[in-house]
């Protein structure tokens, strides 16, 4: 006969175990992608605060569904929560343009599904790829490229803070962009079907984890 | 066909090839990037270079733009808290 006391021990014991079995798969699967989860974030929403929002929310999600979570392909389960929390968040932004609920619901798929081309994220092979080719470049080359295409300056400002004709710069740029457009074909990485963009993130995410 | 197109100011493929990465930094005059996208409306090839281009551009940024140290904490942060069931 089990007495009622150590019932209640041995339930707080398990209730102690899974929690701490959440706070390691956590701690070992969520925690080291955080960096990219905030990278995809802030490509999503093009906002630094609604970014942020969008982590914290799939932290949340992440570690209520950890227990169910296998163990394999960390990154691709994450960025599926994450874009399904995204599609939350435009349906919760949405709510009060009209009453009837199906046509808000359509209005907030269709202002998730098409919040512009940084929506379609992530896909591992073609990411890696570019960096690859980003990381061969010469400091000449990688310069132009960090200016222009991920501080957003025009050619002449690019121009202007190195010291060099514009020509220079465009010069610089396009043949640095079409080393990694090049080093994507050696790969195979530039036909319609590997382009992230134009395919849903699920898709991608699915297709990566295959 | 290309002396066609010329002749009614359309750009050849050719032609896009040579703009497209000024036309997608939207380094060219205006009219020049009408034909560049007219062009791009009917040309798959051309099209689809295009994509790659703009591909690239999103995986630079969401991979190796520059990131502010202080938010990273603040969500590092946020999740260890969430870890120790701090937070949900």
């Amino acid at each position: 006969m089990t007495r009622p006391e150590s019932e209640a021990e041995e339930s707080d014991a398990s209730a102690e175990a899974a929690s701490a079995a959440s706070t390691e798969a956590f701690n070992r699967y969520v925690l080291p992608e955080l960096e990219v989860l905030y990278r995809t974030a802030r490509s999503l929403t093009r906002n630094a605060t609604d970014a942020e929002d969008l982590v914290q929310d799939t932290l949340l999600r992440a570690y209520r569904a950890i227990d169910r979570f296998d163990g394999r392909y960390p990154k691709a389960w994450l960025l599926t929560i994450m874009r399904n929390a995204n599609i939350n968040r435009a349906r919760k932004k949405k709510p009060d343009l009209l009453d009837d609920p199906e046509l808000t619901f359509e209005r907030s798929v269709e202002f998730a599904e098409t919040s512009g081309p940084e929506e379609i994220v992530t896909d591992p092979m073609f990411d890696a790829s570019v960096i690859d080719a980003f990381d061969a470049l010469s400091n000449d080359f990688r310069q132009v490229v960090e200016l222009v295409d991920l501080n957003g300056l025009a050619y002449q400002e690019a121009a202007d803070i190195l010291g060099v004709p514009v020509g220079t710069v465009m010069s610089r740029l396009h043949r640095a962009r079409r080393r990694i457009r090049d080093h994507l074909g050696e790969h195979g990485l530039d036909s319609e079907a590997n382009l992230p963009r134009g395919s849903t993130m699920k898709d991608v995410v699915v297709g990566s984890a295959s | 066909m290309k002396l066609f197109k010329k002749m009614r100011g359309e750009l050849s493929c050719d032609d896009v090839m040579e703009v497209l990465q000024s036309y997608l930094d939207g380094e060219t005059d205006a009219d020049t990037a009408r034909k560049v996208a007219s062009h791009l409306d009917d040309c798959t090839d051309c099209d689809l270079e295009s994509s790659v281009y703009q591909n690239i551009r999103v995986s630079l940024s969401v991979n190796k733009a520059p990131i502010d140290p202080v938010v990273l904490d603040s969500l590092r942060h946020f999740g260890e808290r969430v870890s120790r069931g701090e937070i949900d």
